[in-house]
């Protein structure tokens, strides 16, 4: 971790020099500041020294639970390089994940409330009143500006608060969970926000590959369970949407007529305007509508074949622009002919989303949109990530010039 | 890397003395080679050395589900609208994705890769880097 130290003097500089060592190979600046040593000895400069530790990038990532946010932090991890894995040594029933750049922080941590005490109060963990908000505003606060936090650790498998982790001040750091965005203070703390919005259709179909090899559960005890979760969710969970700077849509496909089986899926990515650092991706013209399928000559599709849709819209008062697939990639050259085709990707080389998708060929949804637009997201992610480090830390060089 | 320490120009006697045979050099202190985000947390958090080391079975995160489902199919018997129903189905589905987390893992999991993330200094898990 580097730090970005800047020396400030209380009395007027008679000269001062700065010089900047970029090292090619990390990717933090370093700024060095000295002096001059004057020939009045007798003169006092008082010096005052602050280093700041490098500022974490914040990330939220909301979803309801068995949504792919787990395969969508592997995804995101692997953008940035290394795999993600719970910390060495501690309890094995962490939810957090800890790779060389980014630390993941599920927020069921934030119970306040374990499983005992909720099923007293007959509240769900989807209930405002079960989380601790203010724990959760302080410690991101406290990892944002560098500070090493214990996190308590909210045990799945027992459903009780086991004793806390101790957790390091990554280069970014994600929380994701219920409710990253449903606090406001908290809000503000995210640089960058997500909202996995899946529809009741696609998730009862999720739902039930997940949970049909279980023993004891049965296609009315899941149906149940999602009806009973269902008021909850829609007070509290559904309104973060509209918070979000990127949300990315599922809903059954419209190639199929009559599908239920879920498989084929149609996928909106709903991108922002306006957001710092983050300039949506489009398809041939920005602002304009456009509706594409590249199944034709050039490139033979098998059924149902693929189509996009990209166009501007209003997404709860906001500008939005929609980049939409729907239908499913089977071959390696209709990934690469598509992203061809998409422009404004924050790739770092030409096939760099291919890449990614092959890299992780087994993680579902790598053959359909929600592989796809989470994987641009990533790349997005990145993108923003460097944009933000690079400007702190050319603010603090401008500040010690003037 | 073996070391041979020839004492002298000597090639009379013609022996060479390996002080360190075929295993390479031991390393002093932790090897952290492979994990360069290690925290020393084991040292300072006290409390995790009352917690198991082994994560917790498959099968018991199943029996776990199954009985959660009765459960919440009897709660939710006398008054499907009240606030305990719902509370039991949360809880159903938090061990059912609990349950299908441990599946994956599972899954993922190479028994050599396990041993070796917690003995890396035994012969099966040595590494040769060089």
């Amino acid at each position: 971790m580097a730090a970005v130290s800047t020396i400030y003097s209380t009395q007027a500089l008679n000269s001062t020099h700065f010089l900047t060592s970029s090292p090619s190979s990390s990717t933090s600046k370093q700024v060095f500041f000295y002096r001059r040593h004057q020939s009045q000895t007798n003169r006092r400069f008082n010096t005052i020294i602050t280093c700041a530790a490098q500022q974490t990038v914040v990330i939220g990532l909301a979803a309801d639970s068995g949504c792919g946010k787990s395969t969508f932090m592997r995804r995101l991890t692997s953008v940035f390089g290394g795999a993600a894995e719970p910390p060495k040594g501690g309890n094995p029933d962490s939810n957090t994940l800890i790779s060389d750049m980014t630390t993941v922080i599920c927020l069921d941590d934030y119970h306040s409330l374990d499983r005992t005490g909720r099923k007293e109060k007959g509240v769900t963990a989807l209930d405002p009143r079960a989380n601790d908000f203010d724990l959760m505003y302080e410690q991101v606060k406290a990892l944002k500006s560098g500070i090493a936090v214990e996190k308590p650790i909210y045990n799945h498998v027992t459903g009780l608060l086991d004793a806390p982790e101790l957790i390091q001040p990554p280069k970014i750091l994600v929380i994701e969970g219920l409710h990253p965005m449903f606090d406001e203070r908290v809000r503000e703390l995210l640089d960058f926000s997500i909202y996995l919005d899946i529809s009741n259709e696609v998730k009862f179909a999720w739902k039930i590959q997940r949970d049909m090899a279980e023993r004891g559960h049965s296609l009315e005890s899941i149906k149940a369970s999602i009806e009973a979760r269902k008021p909850d969710f829609d007070a509290f969970i559904d309104p973060q949407k509209q918070y979000a700077d990127a949300v990315i849509e599922v809903l059954p496909t419209q190639l199929i007529p009559d599908d239920n089986e879920g498989k084929v899926l149609r996928v909106r990515l709903i991108m922002k305007e306006g957001v710092k650092y983050f300039s949506p991706v489009y398809l041939f013209d920005e602002g304009s509508t456009i509706s594409w399928i590249p199944c034709g000559r050039k490139l033979t599709c098998s059924y149902p074949g693929i189509k996009f849709n990209y166009e501007p819209d209003t997404y709860f008062d906001h500008e939005v622009s929609v980049l939409e697939m729907d239908g499913q990639f089977d071959r390696l050259d209709e990934l690469i002919y598509v992203e061809s085709h998409l422009s404004n990707l924050s790739t770092k080389f030409y096939g760099e989303v291919t890449q990614q998708m092959l890299k992780h060929a087994d993680f579902p949804g790598s053959n359909n949109g929600t592989g796809l637009f989470q994987t641009i997201v990533g790349l997005k992610i990145r993108d923003l990530y460097e944009q933000l480090i690079a400007n702190r830390a050319t603010v603090p060089a401008e500040a010690a010039k003037a | 890397m073996a070391t041979i320490a020839a004492t002298s120009l000597n090639f009379g006697t013609q022996r060479a003395v390996i002080t360190s045979e075929a295993r390479p050099v031991r390393l002093a202190g932790p090897v952290r080679l492979n994990n360069p985000w290690y925290l020393c947390s084991r040292t300072t958090n006290r409390m995790a050395t009352v917690r198991p080391v082994r994560a917790t079975p498959e099968g018991v995160i199943s029996d776990k589900v199954e009985k959660s489902i009765k459960d919440a199919e009897e709660t939710c018997a006398g008054d499907p609208a009240s606030g305990e129903c719902v509370a039991a189905w949360d809880e159903v589905e938090e061990l059912s994705a609990a349950a299908s987390h441990a599946r994956d893992k599972k899954k993922d999991s190479d028994p050599l890769e396990e041993y070796c993330k917690d003995n890396p200094e035994t012969n099966e898990c040595r590494t040769y880097d060089n």
